[in-house]
């Protein structure tokens, strides 16, 4: 299936780089070649410059839903309540739900996006990921996989 | 008359950064108007401690997702004045082309997400989408083209890779150049005048306030100061940029974890405004036209014009950067190698206009290339003691309005300097629909 992988967050502060991470080990692994992978770090806003409506869109991000740290979880966004919490004092509170509220008003939200949320253990400037949500890495690569090629091919 | 008022406005409550807007009056006396800044992004210090010379602008730029870019070139040119490593005119072309293309997309960003919504009364952007969704398309195209250059450019757009201390690892093309010249002449151009119309039909919006203010942004002989200059205060002229320690005063206040500074009074503004104020004589015609419709003067004291000012700067970022291009392509490109030989080990000083304002890094490097001291003094930072100084102006002068209509001036306020506290970690909140 023709599937784009995006990754979301920010690899200097913590578990807060698990996309980033997981991008590394699929390029590493080379188990899904072709793949179209992209990292938009912390402009969640730049999500609108690559959702394709008509396109498969698998999404990394390190997410706060209140299980064990280290828990993955693939959930498409209507199964969720994703909280809005734009700030209102500067574009940098721009995050996910507000890229998703507003692809779909303007019409660019594809039918197919699935977001693998990762539970972070340890949030505080610093590269490197904890060690239970480093050990998740290869569960979030093999959803993808599971995902892209549902035939196990 | 209403003689006690009581204001907070708790905004920011992501993990990494926090800010209120805290005002109270008690019998006609104005006891508090500030903003309490509870954490802010000062950690940059400690992690560049011991770093080679190739990770301190890798550091740098991943500290935050919108000004990565201005961190990144400032920090290269703090290492490369420390390291003694020239750079060719093409490097200096093509990092003035990567700051219009971060100012653009920062500048537009602002005045149609943040800005726009107050002045047409919508609490946020998201009403505009269904009510002006082409005005919406429009600054999403606009971003994403500016976006482009630095991709173009810089191998990636928010997180530019290919610029390195002494140059670039990679050249753009002479096509992708050509490409983005025409993209900024078919598209940009027609955009931006298309903004100023926008912005023209909701200037009428913007409070009318005035605070005599110090002004601060680089200044130069040549160009529209963004990437060098001297450092110029609108009270007492220019400076070098080695003097940058006095011209900031960094000092810590009670109420704000992060430090306020000042120099010749109690607070100074940087940004757009400031820029304008002291380079509008070095801004294209194009600009000029857009200052005169929006009503935007010489010596303009209205910290809400910010927003303006950087509307029309945007119309001087889109038309330099093909002037930029053009010049490129006329000395044609060469495929050169980044300086990378250091000829010392000392002290380097870089001073650049990112969008928010003027942005200092300082490193000091060891024998064997590694920081030993750095510090960054940051434009928001800058501009926080301005902030409240404008606000204990502001409340007294409208306090017979209501509280909601106060309110939302101190926010607008806020929001016209675009502060940038919190600008780190973007987690994901969820709730599982049971």
């Amino acid at each position: 299936m023709d599937v784009k992988v995006i990754a979301v967050g920010n690899s200097f502060y913590g578990d807060d780089g698990v996309g980033a991470a997981v991008l590394d080990a699929i390029r590493e692994s080379d188990s899904l070649p072709g793949i179209e992978l992209i990292d938009i770090h912390t402009d969640a806003l730049a999500l609108l410059d690559h959702l394709e409506p008509g396109r498969a869109h698998i999404i990394v991000d390190a997410a706060q839903m209140g299980l064990e740290p280290g828990d993955v979880v693939a959930f498409r966004p209507d199964e969720v309540k994703l909280r809005i919490r734009q700030d209102n004092l500067s574009v940098h509170g721009f995050g996910l739900p507000e890229a998703f509220a507003m692809a779909r008003q303007i019409g660019r939200m594809p039918e197919k996006v699935l977001i693998v949320g990762v539970e972070p253990a340890r949030i505080v400037i610093d590269t490197g990921l904890s060690d239970v949500v480093a050990a998740a890495v290869p569960r979030v690569v093999s959803i993808i996989q599971a995902e892209v090629d549902p035939d196990g091919g | 008359m209403s003689t006690n008022l009581e204001i907070k406005v708790e905004h920011l409550t992501r993990v990494e950064g926090h800010g209120d807007i805290v005002v109270n009056m008690r019998d006609g006396v104005l006891e508090k108007a500030q903003l309490e800044i509870v954490e802010a992004p000062r950690y940059f210090e400690a992690m560049l401690k011991g770093r080679s010379f190739h990770e301190a602008a890798i550091i740098t730029s991943r500290i935050c997702g919108i000004c990565s870019l201005g961190h990144q070139i400032t920090s290269l040119k703090a290492t490369e004045q420390a390291l003694g490593l020239e750079v060719s005119e093409q490097t200096v072309l093509l990092r003035k082309l990567l700051i219009h293309g971060a100012a653009l997309q920062s500048n537009i960003l602002h005045a149609y997400f943040l800005a726009a919504p107050d002045f047409l009364g919508v609490g946020s952007v998201f009403p505009l989408v269904g009510s002006h969704p082409e005005v919406v398309v429009r600054a999403l195209r606009m971003k994403r083209l500016a976006n482009d250059i630095g991709d173009v450019v810089s191998g990636r757009a928010v997180h530019p890779i290919t610029p390195v201390p002494g140059g670039f690892t990679r050249i753009p093309t002479e096509k992708e150049l050509l490409g983005l010249k025409q993209r900024l002449l078919d598209d940009m151009v027609p955009d931006f005048l298309a903004t100023v119309d926008t912005m023209e039909a909701l200037a009428g919006m913007i409070p009318d306030f005035t605070r005599e203010t110090e002004f601060i942004s680089l200044r130069g002989d040549d160009d529209y100061a963004l990437y060098d200059g001297d450092i110029c205060s609108t009270d007492t002229g220019r400076v070098p940029d080695s003097d940058y320690m006095a011209m900031t005063n960094e000092h810590v206040v009670s109420h704000s974890t992060s430090k306020h500074c000042k120099v010749n009074r109690s607070s100074y503004m940087v940004g757009a405004l400031a820029r304008w104020n002291n380079n509008h004589d070095k801004l294209c015609d194009v600009s000029l036209q857009a200052a005169e419709r929006l009503g935007l003067k010489p010596n303009c004291h209205n910290p809400y014009m910010n927003t303006i000012a950087q509307v029309v700067e945007a119309g001087h970022c889109a038309l330099d950067a093909v002037a930029i291009i053009d010049t490129l392509l006329e000395n044609g490109l060469k495929d050169e190698a980044p300086n990378q030989e250091p000829t010392k080990f000392g002290t380097g000083i870089g001073a650049t206009e990112v969008p928010r304002g003027i942005l200092y890094h300082e490193y000091t490097y060891d024998r064997k290339g590694r920081i030993a001291k750095a510090n960054c003094v940051i434009p928001t930072g800058q501009n926080l003691a301005n902030i409240d100084d404008d606000m204990k102006k502001l409340v007294p002068e409208v306090i017979n309005e209501s509280k909601a209509d106060i309110t939302l001036k101190l926010e607008m306020l806020v929001r016209a300097y675009d502060p940038c506290i919190s600008c780190s970690v973007h987690l994901l909140d969820v709730d599982f629909i049971e």
